[in-house]
């Protein structure tokens, strides 16, 4: 019934258009409305299917004189008819971006995991860190959880600026997190771009990497400890990339100094800075990389970061206020044979953090007795990881890496040290491997175990299976 | 000491640039486009091809190296129809490059300028990776070349006027050439008509159109979706049911299973040049489809 609705709608409008088109395009449509009835009894699917060639048709014939010419040249009618059928009018440039009329490009992420910890994660801490977000948060729930799902929609906003928005809704207490909402000039020139709003900084490597695109389940112990898992600023960033043939790209960023390793700095004027410089080139056909400095300088309101029972034992709960800096250095090497990543591939990455912190830190009277006092504190600690990951299958790959965070020195006063905090001999390290299935570029299925000695006396060995789920929008991924 | 580095790095490439500043630098995505518009371009441009005919277009990654590149660029030429989407994207809105963004005259979508074969009624990925664009894969129908030399000769006047004249000159020129070979290839091909094919991937479909032959069907279940054992098996018995003359696929892509499926049917497996490079006969455009006819004709060969 709605077929044949169909076909009479497309002869009627085919007709209506007859009168318009050329002798030739006549020719063409009368040529399809044959076909149709020779093939109507035989092959009710085809003829469905050659209506909305003829549609197709009929839409390039009024539309497209372009089309019309062609159609009118050396070839025959019937060749002509057939090809015009077939083909899709040559479109309007505008049609043929990635992005649909004027409407955003929008891509969701879904994520959602088992995990299996071999300790409660509630009462879990990285011995001897100033872990800024609370671990037992950063863990997540044991058995099945939800992860983030990720909305991120993305489009140039006019000639030029473009923009784009990432909101994460969390899978607890209903949150809508903004993690990145910035505009960025397309139009400086000069290798220039210049971004406002909320974004990833663009501070070491796998900082500016969304969850799910990492290559494991979890971040890597440094990214935790000191960049608060993806280290994001409300402010502004300036790139620029050098004209030469070799990578070379320098960028800045200031910024409120709204989230770890800061606090909301509270005050006029620039509350975090960070400077970086990535130098990049190929090796070879397959190779390529990455290698980059950067650095990062924030500081506490006055309330300070809360510094969670820095020892373990004691139980303080101290508030640091004071200024931080942060340098990084971070390298990455990928490689395929010939450059083709599609059947094999092979992923290197290495990060190292160093941080300092020079302030005061707040003690309250305390169980281990430790008086209420205010006193100078220095802090130099550092971590870094090393990460593989080779995909030896198009669907297949595999991953290895090794974590560690390095006590450095640390410099109390008198008061905490009559107190007995003291900084254990204790170097937390971790290593993980994971297996991830990727059945297309859209979904991977990932399987990973987790060696876990970041605290003190325990061994927590963790499982995950997760899966991470990319809709709409073809989302394209930075080196 | 990584500063000097940088800084004799700098000083050496402001040397280079100074040196080569005559020429348009052009950015083109695909050894095709690299090599019509060195056609087209001539000694007033100069080429830079980001990938080779080894690799799989659809799966690049956005290398250091190509937003160094593409920052310089005063032209990007690239196939469109979203078979650079996976990449891309990241390079333009890094490099920093205002002439090359979408809408600038600096960039040039080949398939802007042809009908596009397999354009979907209705998009779903549960169909492997399909483009809703259409097939992107434009450059096989040797006609498709001719429209967009037209093309890309008008763009490269705008881009560069100084040079118009010249550009006019050598878009003429190539026709000449180009319709006359398109004649002959199409005299030697047509022996081919209703030849059946089993391409990889689903990017024969513009030199099947244009020759007459036969899309059987794909080694790839749905396209992007390499083949799993059992799909193969399945290709098997269809194969040996109603078999066809060639298994076909492209230097970057996968030859086990063209093997595999070759040894069991006794139907020839042909590997295509696909692009510029991706045989060692496939020297420019020219060589490209003499070669691709070549190796279908010998297939073609009765046994």
């Amino acid at each position: 019934m709605f077929q044949q609705a169909i076909r009479v709608c497309a002869i009627a409008l085919a007709c209506a258009l007859c009168t318009a088109a050329r002798a030739q395009s006549n020719n063409e449509l009368e040529e399809i409305r044959n076909q149709i009835r020779a093939l109507k009894d035989a092959y009710e699917s085809r003829i469905q299917a050659l209506e909305k060639r003829l549609k197709a048709a009929e839409d390039a014939a009024a539309t497209q004189k372009a089309a019309a010419e062609e159609a009118q040249g050396a070839q025959q009618a019937a060749a002509a008819a057939q090809a015009a059928a077939a083909t899709a009018p040559p479109p309007a440039a505008a049609s043929a971006g990635s992005q649909n009329a004027f409407n955003p490009a929008i891509s969701l992420i879904l994520m959602g995991r088992y995990a299996n910890y071999s300790q409660d994660p509630t009462t879990r801490t990285m011995t001897g860190f100033l872990s800024n977000s609370n671990e037992s948060d950063a863990l997540g729930p044991r058995g099945f959880s939800l992860g983030e799902s990720e909305v991120t929609m993305s489009a140039n906003v006019d000639h030029l600026f473009y923009g784009q928005a990432t909101f994460a809704v969390g899978p607890d207490n209903n949150t809508v997190d903004v993690e990145e909402a910035f505009a960025q000039t397309t139009s400086l020139g000069h290798g220039f771009t210049f971004k406002a709003g909320r974004f990833f900084s663009g501070i070491g490597y796998n900082n500016s990497v969304h969850a799910h695109a990492w290559d494991f389940e979890d971040p890597s112990l440094v990214q935790r400890a000191f960049l608060g898992n993806n280290y994001s600023d409300d402010g502004v960033q300036l790139v620029w990339i050098a004209p030469l043939p070799v990578y070379v790209e320098l960028g800045a960023e200031l910024g409120r100094g709204a989230n770890p390793p800061g606090s909301n700095t509270d005050k006029n004027g620039i509350g975090s800075s960070t400077l970086f410089a990535h130098i990049g080139d190929d090796i070879g056909t397959g190779g390529s990389y990455r290698f980059g400095v950067s650095t990062l300088r924030t500081s506490t309101n006055a309330s300070g970061t809360s510094i969670v029972d820095i020892d373990d034992r004691t139980g303080t709960n101290s508030p640091y206020v004071g200024d931080t800096r942060l340098y990084g250095v971070d390298f990455v090497y990928k490689w395929a044979p010939d450059g083709n990543t599609k059947y094999q591939n092979f992923k290197l990455i290495a990060e190292w953090f160093m941080t300092r912190r020079d302030g005061t830190l707040l003690f309250n009277e305390n169980s281990a007795g430790v008086p209420e006092a205010a006193e100078a504190f220095k802090l130099h600690e550092s971590g870094w990881y090393v990460q593989g990951v080779y995909q030896f299958h198009p669907e297949w790959r595999v991953g290895l890496r090794y974590d560690q965070l390095t006590e450095g020195t640390w410099q109390a006063g008198p008061v905490a040290t009559a107190g007995g905090v003291t900084r254990p001999e204790f170097t937390p390290w971790r290593y993980s491997a994971m297996i991830d299935w990727n059945p297309s570029e859209f979904s991977r299925i990932r399987l990973q175990f987790n060696q876990d000695r970041s605290q003190i006396g325990l061994v927590d060995n963790q499982v995950f299976v997760q899966y991470v789920y990319s809709l709409g929008t073809h989302g394209a991924h930075k080196f | 000491m990584k500063l000097a580095f940088s800084l004799s790095m700098a000083l050496a490439a402001a040397l280079i640039t100074a040196q080569a500043h005559a020429a348009i630098n052009v950015f083109a995505c695909e050894p095709e486009w690299a090599a019509l518009t060195k056609e087209i371009g001539g000694d007033k441009v100069s080429v830079y091809q980001a990938t080779t005919a080894l690799q799989d277009p659809h799966r690049i990654e956005a290398r250091p190296s190509l937003i160094a590149r593409m920052r310089s660029a005063d032209l990007l030429v690239c196939s469109g129809a979203d078979l650079e989407v996976g990449w891309l994207p990241v390079l333009l809105h890094t490099s920093g490059n205002e002439k090359v963004q979408g809408g600038q005259p600096g960039s040039f979508m080949a398939s802007e300028f042809v009908s596009r074969l397999e354009v979907p009624s209705a998009v779903d990925r549960a169909q492997g990776d399909i483009h809703p664009f259409g097939n992107p894969h434009i450059h096989l129908d040797a006609r498709n070349i001719l429209r967009v030399a037209q093309a890309l000769g008008e763009r490269l006047t705008k881009v560069d006027s100084s040079n118009s004249a010249y550009y006019q000159q050598r878009t003429k020129e190539f026709d000449a050439r180009w319709s006359k070979a398109i004649s002959e290839w199409e005299a030697r091909a047509a022996p081919l008509k209703g030849m059946k094919l089993v391409p990889y991937h689903k990017d024969q479909a513009y030199l099947i159109h244009w020759l007459g032959l036969v899309e059987e069907m794909n080694i790839e279940p749905k396209p992007g979706i390499p083949p799993s054992a059992g799909h193969l098996t399945e290709l098997l018995v269809k194969l040996k049911e109603e078999p066809a003359d060639a298994i076909t696929r492209n230097a970057y892509q996968d030859p086990k299973a063209v093997e595999w499926l070759s040894d069991r049917t006794k139907i020839p497996g042909v590997t295509l040049p696909y692009t510029v490079g991706g045989t060692p006969e496939a020297k420019d455009l020219f060589s490209l489809f003499d070669d691709t006819i070549a190796r279908l004709l010998k297939a073609k060969k009765p046994a």
